[in-house]
């Protein structure tokens, strides 16, 4: 596990350019213990500051790189979380890239062009599939959650994400400056290849 | 009530054109049916199980008494108009069974298609088609359906490649579908009522305050069928051309053809006038009913459509897809033709569409150096310095940002950057995702070494074709004052909000562009109270203008009008 101090420095990793609040909501600490460790960081010239947002800098990366193989050593050497790993990145996390972008653009004569969101149905079913990934993921990531509590909160801000795009905020299914679906899986993804050392396989 | 219909207490037939059934007793989807019909249009038979019979379900927990006899004398109904029987080994009768509630509610039942589906039934078919392969297929995707809807299996059955291997893995759940159709049926409506309060659906009506015991309807409609015989066929038709939206019906019909056939790109149609050839009489048909359907839904229509033994039968119709241009000659034509008033043309019409057609493309290359190629991600031309990191995206505004893949750390330099472009990764990569959403052209996947060979140049990225071309080139674009939809629609947009788009507007001012980037991050600047005009890129797009009009603005200054009109009309509207 990480110490709080470093679980706040890896949240900027997950959340650049952001507030204590912010950071606080993506790894579930109070707002107090993320604004001490911003400013034990901020002292350590590990993080950045301008205007009450924070940025991860070249020390606090180092910090970071070397924490990880401690931190995550049960956790990478388990059979089941690398089975659970390839799983996600060949499944779900394609599925949702897929989904997403059929969710940007749709197919016309061939070509794509952007989704005018006309046609209630056609999003209800993008909708609808990203709902059964979301069901479906605490299954394929359970090895994963049951080492690292954290991933449960990213199962429940995609699940408020939906909730919001289901009430007609689209904003909240792709969109980039709200917690949307594809925000917050972008964050997941990132957290659980720093987890798992993993190399992004884009 | 037609006669056949009265007398049931739990079931609604929507057949009677001068009887309009209550939308709240039979939900949406029933409601349309009922609309169809009543236009003298041919849609399969169906009976619905009202929203009533749900409430009765969830008061005493098993289906309410005398449904299980009113199902039967509903599925007899379908039976005599079709003339096939239910679970039948001659001329079988399959059945769709959908929820359907007043208003839309997330989380519901999907739809689960060809139930009645048994071994006998599967063999009956296989002889009434000839086509033992599309026999299995309905029953292998019937059992998936089951499997997932009412069983509630997690697996993605429908990826399963046989019968067998779906009932595998519903069995390796606990439970298996049910070798009798209506055992079958009885669980699917139960399945259907218990949806309405699915975790999923409750959260929906917490969140918007809807009623918690709001229940579902279910439709039951009989499955028509494409691959018969000769005279049979499946299709699909669009009013109007969804490429450039001109007034004339184009589609497709494939002879035979079944169900998703024509969709799934397998087989080759024919397009519709080998329809008009083969079958004279159903094609006048389904053009009268194009032209209907068109008129009554005020707008281009997707029609899917099958001939089951020279009969026409139509499936669906929904507002068509469209490209951005075909969206705004449609919107206006709507006009001209008295269909809708001019402002719901405007509402018609998205920001974002217009912003396409407006978009720059790229001009004469003149032998500029191609530096990089991948794939076309989210479209549209920029010129800019290519750097390598997001910090100096932002530090330097205009660059077009270089990486090998894009995190989440990348994010505030791709909302800075003019263009991303990436070594990794294609169409449905993280920053293919994130650059759509933020509209900002896009080339991913060119290859190891394109960061090495960028940093530093000033490059042209033409995101609409895939390439990167060394320096700056020339772009053409579209002047929105020199085509007369658009000059018309910005009339319309320009009545409907009380924002104005103008070169200049009275002070105080505010300049988002003025603002160093490093303060703002992945935000939105704070517009200064009392601000009445504002200027700079980021108050173009759709969130900008929406802050914009929160914060009191009354003037946006911007180059192109239309997309900043449209997109105050529709928040104005949301937020009236």
């Amino acid at each position: 596990m990480l110490d709080p101090y470093q679980l706040t420095l890896h949240s900027l990793t997950l959340r650049q350019m952001a507030s204590a609040e912010q950071l606080a909501d993506v790894t579930g600490q109070p707002v107090a213990d993320v604004e001490t460790g911003l400013e034990k960081a901020l002292a350590d010239g590990a993080v950045l500051s301008a205007r009450g947002s924070y940025m991860i800098g070249p020390t606090g990366r180092s910090l970071l790189d070397a924490a990880y193989p401690d931190a995550f050593a049960a956790l990478r050497a388990a059979p089941d979380v690398a089975a659970a790993m390839e799983s996600f990145e060949t499944g779900v996390n394609q599925q949702v890239l897929t989904v997403t972008t059929d969710w940007q653009t749709v197919e016309v004569d061939g070509s794509r062009v952007p989704n005018d969101h006309g046609d209630a149905d056609y999003d209800a079913k993008i909708i609808g599939r990203l709902c059964r990934i979301h069901e479906k993921l605490p299954k394929v990531l359970a090895p994963i959650t049951a080492a690292d509590p954290l991933v449960d909160r990213f199962i429940g801000r995609l699940g408020a994400a939906l909730t919001r795009a289901e009430g007609g905020e689209t904003d909240y299914v792709s969109g980039v400056r709200v917690d949307s679906f594809h925000t917050v899986w972008f964050q997941m993804h990132e957290h659980l290849l720093r987890l798992t050392g993993r190399e992004r396989p884009e | 009530m037609s006669p056949t219909s009265t007398g049931f207490r739990w079931l609604v037939v929507p057949d009677d054109p001068a009887a309009e059934p209550s939308r709240e007793l039979v939900g949406g989807k029933a409601w349309s049916l009922w609309r169809m019909r009543s236009l003298g249009l041919r849609v399969p038979p169906a009976f619905v199980v009202t929203t009533e019979a749900c409430a009765a379900w969830f008061a005493s927990g098993h289906l309410p008494d005398g449904l299980v006899a009113e199902l039967e004398a509903g599925i007899r109904l379908l039976e005599a108009e079709l003339g096939r029987t239910f679970g039948g080994t001659q001329r079988p009768l399959l059945v769709s069974v959908r929820s359907g509630a007043a208003v839309s509610m997330p989380g519901m039942m999907d739809t689960i298609l060809d139930l009645g589906c048994t071994d006998a039934v599967e063999a009956a078919l296989a002889a009434e088609t000839g086509d033992a392969a599309f026999a299995a297929e309905v029953h292998r995707r019937f059992a998936g359906f089951y499997g997932r809807l009412v069983c509630g299996c997690v697996e993605d059955l429908e990826e399963l490649p046989t019968l067998d291997a779906v009932r595998g893995a519903i069995a390796a759940e606990g439970a298996s579908v049910p070798r009798d159709p209506w055992e079958q049926l009885h669980a699917a409506v139960a399945a259907v009522f218990a949806s309405s309060r699915s975790r999923r659906a409750v959260a929906y009506r917490r969140h918007y305050g809807i009623p918690e015991d709001l229940g579902t309807a279910v439709t039951i409609q009989a499955m028509v069928f494409g691959n018969l015989d000769d005279d049979s066929g499946t299709g699909v038709l669009f009013t109007r051309s969804p490429v450039d939206g001109a007034r004339a019906p184009y589609g497709e019909y494939l002879p035979r053809g079944q169900g998703e056939d024509v969709v799934s790109g397998r087989v080759t149609p024919e397009p519709l006038a080998a329809l008009a050839t083969r079958h004279p009489a159903v094609h006048a048909e389904l053009l009268a009913a194009a032209e209907c359907l068109d008129r009554e839904g005020r707008d281009a229509q997707d029609i899917e459509f099958t001939v089951q033994r020279g009969e026409l039968f139509l499936l669906q119709s929904r507002s068509a897809k469209r490209t951005a241009r075909a969206a705004v000659r449609i919107a206006v034509a709507l006009v001209d033709e008295g269909a809708i008033a001019p402002r719901e043309a405007v509402r018609r019409v998205t920001a974002e569409q217009v912003r396409t057609l407006l978009r720059p493309e790229i001009g004469a290359t003149d032998g500029a150096a191609v530096l990089a190629s991948g794939t076309a991600a989210s479209p549209g031309v920029a010129t800019g310095t290519a750097v390598g990191t997001p910090e100096e995206a932002q530090g330097n505004p205009g660059s077009v940002l270089v990486r090998r893949s894009t995190s989440p750390e990348d994010v505030h330099g791709m909302i800075a950057a003019v263009a991303v472009v990436t070594e990794q990764g294609g169409a449905t990569s993280h920053a293919a995702v994130v650059s759509r959403a933020l509209d900002t052209p896009c080339v991913v996947g060119c290859g190891a070494g394109t960061v090495e060979a960028l940093i530093g140049r000033t490059v042209t990225v033409d995101a609409t074709h895939g390439h990167v071309y060394a320096g700056e080139v020339a772009t053409t674009a579209v002047d929105e004052g020199a085509d007369s939809d658009l000059l018309r629609l910005t009339e319309w947009a320009a009545a409907a909000t009380t924002l104005r788009v103008q070169d200049s507007g009275p002070e105080p001012a505010f300049d988002a562009d003025a603002v160093p980037l490093d303060e703002l991050g992945e935000r939105l600047p704070d517009v200064p109270p009392g601000t009445r005009t504002v200027r700079g890129a980021l108050f173009t797009g759709p969130e900008g203008v929406a802050a914009a009009l929160d914060a009191g603005v009354e003037v946006i200054v911007a180059a192109h009008r239309l997309p900043v009109l449209l997109a105050a009309a529709a928040h104005q509207e949301r937020t009236r």
